[in-house]
């Protein structure tokens, strides 16, 4: 990696495009263009697969670029009509010429499309649709996305969700680390959409629909949860807090937010927050 | 069958000449000038989108205390959303779609296929007008009470409907569509009949110039799938208007529920043969303009057209990708991400057509050929960026990201624009009989490829990094705030792109009086519309044009008239 400190070209780049981002809503750091280049740091176990898949076409198309350019610009310069002042006379029909359009188009299918394809197909089968089964112990969580706002319920202790003992969030969505987490998501309103940065994932939420997502943390912090589809005015203020602890922790969390989720509850009063009874389904 | 129209007294009168011509020529011109029209006005609202992002909450210089006073010229959020909804919509169907197809259609294809006019002209005259009815709409719904719409320029449901866009500007935004729509239909409509119908004798499908081919296949587009949208967008208005509920459902759909994914379903059937009706003119055009300012005959022409149409038709089996994330089946899934990834075989066997023709060739780098040159630059960056897109799990994370933005104004808005800008200084001469500047061309072209490689190739790396689209300010998000620096430099190219296209406009407007005179052919070039005069007559063509070679007859060596070309009405010299 290029140190930026020692290069003087982005300290130039850096003077004319210091931060100037209202200070209210930016932490201390200064930053520099060079970070723009880094991805979210990945937390889960699936995000590799992404980040691999992402390197993998990056690769193939500096190199087909690279070929566009070299023709691009070696061509211009050669065949400039100072240089070349005679061109050569021909249609492209030739069966020469027309087998190497035809093969260059063959290769970049074989070598980018096909092979992403079926990849990205293995990966889904094998990691983003394998939802955890019925009697593996997972986290199970139901979000309902309203603007502009996200609510996080847990089934609690009876392990039923829509019961009088749900652990309902507004904005924090707590989990432990290590663990399967499996989300069901509704909206009540317009269309959100639950994106995860750190797990390279998002899924839509949308009302009359229920979908789902899992992942599992690989370690502990606090993360950005945001709504990446537009849902009005206030859409970039729909951002949520992924508060990831370690499993005794969490345990401890859930006890407390058990009790001060019950606290003076009206249990004829369901809807403020509502839920839906989990379905299995596979 | 050629049909020919019969010779019509040129009309004399003002109002008959120019507001209700029914002559091609001066259509293509209308839609020139509505498409720079509005490109102006788009363009304006991506600096003020650009302005907020890199400078959140600080007043938009000199107009921004006219245009936002209640905020002393800070950009408001719900004005933000405005601006964003109607930059896209302005920028595709208002300005893109006029300047290529309805200026550069109308003009180019009577003319280039050896035609007196189009074959409806009446329905020709009234597609005009009707989208200027539709373009008042439009930009009226920005003085209504709680102003134009703002769901978007996809305006998906429910957010497009009642539930939460309450104000009219929604409802006047599908009206626009809606009649814009009519508008399109008709022009394309025409197109596909003229380009059938109208050839000259002599021309084959493979005689026609590969502008034609592209303007034609993107006509077929338009007749099949604008209807689409219409009825989309028809829908939307019930729901908004007459209480249906097609889109509605969740808590707000009391009556009965919709589904407002139908409505995604039936955007992206439309929207994305959208994507390849506004590139295929430019394809078109480019692939000509190559091989007229290489001097020799465009490479593998009948497989460009080929191809073309292959991207054509699988234009219209793919959408899904766009819907990866609403979670439709695995099977679907499945399907449109290997639809999606043969459309790369076609594209990539026009690259190398394109490499081809400027292969040994003897360039002479004008204008016009700067810009096609251009053209392949930014869209192979398009096109590669959008195999990450196709790609199911990869979109997972880049979807709805400003990946997304950056890879298709690459290929929407770099590559239609400078394929429209090269269209434009190419056929000036003809269109308005003076030349225009080649010096201030070539400020406008290096000022233009800087300024969209910094916004486009920036937004590509934000997006990367996770930032996601329509955020009014996205440095509320932890993540975001290590890419102010970033967006900062995006806006101070997009100011530099802004300011790139003033020597066009000056360039434009003085060689319209000032320009030297252009001869009937300047560029030397063998195709129908240089054998007449410029500007040519209202009826085009005294005679019909007998064709009798194909459009790229460059660099025959065997030549004996001192000229390097032959033109269309030539019987081909043989090897």
């Amino acid at each position: 990696m290029m140190s930026y400190e020692n290069n003087i070209f982005l300290k130039l780049l850096n003077y004319f495009l210091s931060s100037r981002v209202n200070p209210a809503t930016v932490s201390a750091r200064e930053y520099t263009l060079w970070d723009s280049f880094k991805l979210p740091e990945d937390i889960s176990t699936t995000g590799k697969y992404i980040d691999w898949l992402f390197n993998y076409i990056t690769l193939w198309n500096i190199f087909y670029f690279a070929l566009v350019c070299i023709g691009l610009f070696g061509f211009s310069y050669l065949y400039h009509h100072k240089r070349n002042k005679v061109p050569l006379y021909t249609h492209g029909y030739k069966k020469q010429q027309l087998a190497v359009t035809f093969i260059i188009g063959l290769a970049v299918f074989l070598t980018i499309d096909i092979f992403i394809a079926a990849k990205s197909s293995y990966d889904l089968k094998a990691y983003f649709w394998n939802f955890p089964s019925e009697n593996e112990e997972t986290i199970k969580i139901e979000v309902a996305a309203q603007q502009w706002m996200w609510t996080f319920r847990h089934a609690g202790p009876d392990n039923e969700f829509n019961t009088v003992d749900d652990i309902v969030t507004n904005h924090d969505l707590y989990i432990p680390v290590n663990k399967k987490v499996e989300i069901r998501l509704t909206s009540k309103d317009v269309i959100h959409s639950f994106y995860l940065p750190n797990a390279r994932t998002k899924i839509d939420a949308m009302p009359g629909r229920i979908s789902r997502l899992w992942f599992e943390a690989t370690k502990t912090g606090v993360f950005d949860i945001a709504c990446a589809e537009m849902c009005g005015t206030n859409h970039y203020k729909m951002q949520a807090k992924l508060i990831i602890y370690e499993q005794k922790d969490y345990q401890e969390w859930l006890t407390q937010a058990h009790k001060i989720a019950t606290y003076g509850l009206d249990p004829d009063h369901k809807e403020f927050n509502w839920g839906w009874p989990w379905r299995n389904e596979k | 069958m050629t049909y020919v129209h019969p010779i019509h007294p040129a009309p004399t009168t003002f109002l008959k000449k120019y507001v209700f011509s029914m002559d091609h020529k001066v259509i293509g011109k209308q839609f020139l000038w509505y498409g720079i029209f509005f490109l102006g006005v788009g363009g304006m609202m991506a600096l003020l989108i650009r302005w907020t992002l890199a400078f959140p909450g600080e007043p938009f210089p000199v107009i921004g205390s006219i245009l936002f006073p209640y905020t002393n010229g800070v950009v408001p959020p719900d004005t933000y959303s405005m601006l964003f909804t109607l930059h896209g919509t302005i920028m595709i169907f208002y300005a893109i779609t006029p300047i290529l197809i309805g200026a550069f259609g109308n003009y180019c294809i009577p003319l280039l296929i050896g035609a007196r006019d189009m074959a409806f002209p009446l329905l020709n005259m009234l597609s005009f007008h009707i989208a200027v009815v539709s373009g008042v709409i439009l930009l009226g719904s920005l003085f209504l009470p709680l102003g134009g719409a703002a769901g978007g320029w996809t305006s998906y449901p429910t957010l497009s409907t009642a539930v939460g866009s309450p104000g009219a500007g929604q409802t006047f935004w599908c009206l626009a569509i809606f009649v814009l729509g009519v508008s399109s239909t008709m022009g394309a409509i025409n197109y596909i009949t003229t380009v059938i119908s109208f050839r000259a004798p002599g021309m084959g499908y493979f005689d026609m110039p590969l502008t034609i081919w592209g303007l034609w296949l993107t006509a077929i587009l338009n007749a099949i799938f604008i209807p689409v949208l219409s009825a989309g967008v028809l829908l939307l208005i019930f729901d908004r208007v007459f209480g249906t509920t097609f889109f509605l459902a969740g808590a707000a759909a009391t009556t009965g529920s919709g589904d407002p994914i139908l409505f995604q379903h039936v955007f992206w059937i439309f929207g994305h043969p959208e994507v390849y009706i506004l590139i295929l003119p430019a394809w078109g055009i480019v692939s000509d303009i190559l091989a007229f300012f290489s001097r020799k005959p465009a490479f593998g022409a009948k497989a460009t057209a080929l191809s073309m149409t292959a991207i054509t038709v699988l234009s219209t089996l793919v959408y899904g990708h766009h819907m990866f994330t609403t979670q439709m089946s695995p099977l679907l899934t499945q399907t449109f991400m290997t639809l999606t990834m043969t459309i790369s075989i076609p594209s990539a066997i026009l690259f190398a057509n394109w490499l081809g023709t400027i292969w040994k060739g003897s360039l002479r780098f004008d204008t016009p050929m700067l810009f096609s040159l251009g053209v392949v630059f930014v869209f192979g960056l398009g096109g590669l960026t959008g195999l990450y897109l196709g790609t199911a799990t990869t979109d997972f994370y880049l979807h709805d990201t400003y990946f997304v933005v950056g890879h298709f104004h690459y290929t929407m808005a770099a590559s239609v624009l400078l394929g429209g800008f090269g269209a434009t200084y190419y056929w000036f001469p003809k269109m308005f009989g003076r030349m225009m500047n080649e010096f201030w061309g070539k400020v406008h072209f290096w000022g233009s490829m800087i300024g969209l490689n910094g916004i486009f190739g920036g937004m590509l790396l934000v997006g990367y990094a996770g930032m996601h689209r329509r955020l009014y300010n996205p440095f509320v998000y932890e993540f975001m705030q290590s890419l102010a620096p970033m967006n900062l430099f995006i806006t101070w190219a997009a100011l530099f792109m802004g300011a790139a296209q003033l020597p066009f406009l000056w360039n434009f407007i003085y060689s319209l009086y000032r320009g030297p005179i252009a001869e009937a052919n300047p560029w030397k070039v063998g195709t129908l519309e240089w054998t007449v005069p410029s500007p040519p007559k209202t009826h085009n063509f005294d005679t019909i044009p007998v064709v009798k070679c194909g459009p790229h007859e460059l660099g025959n060596p065997n030549l004996k008239n001192g000229r390097d070309f032959q033109y269309q009405t030539e019987e081909l010299v043989k090897i």
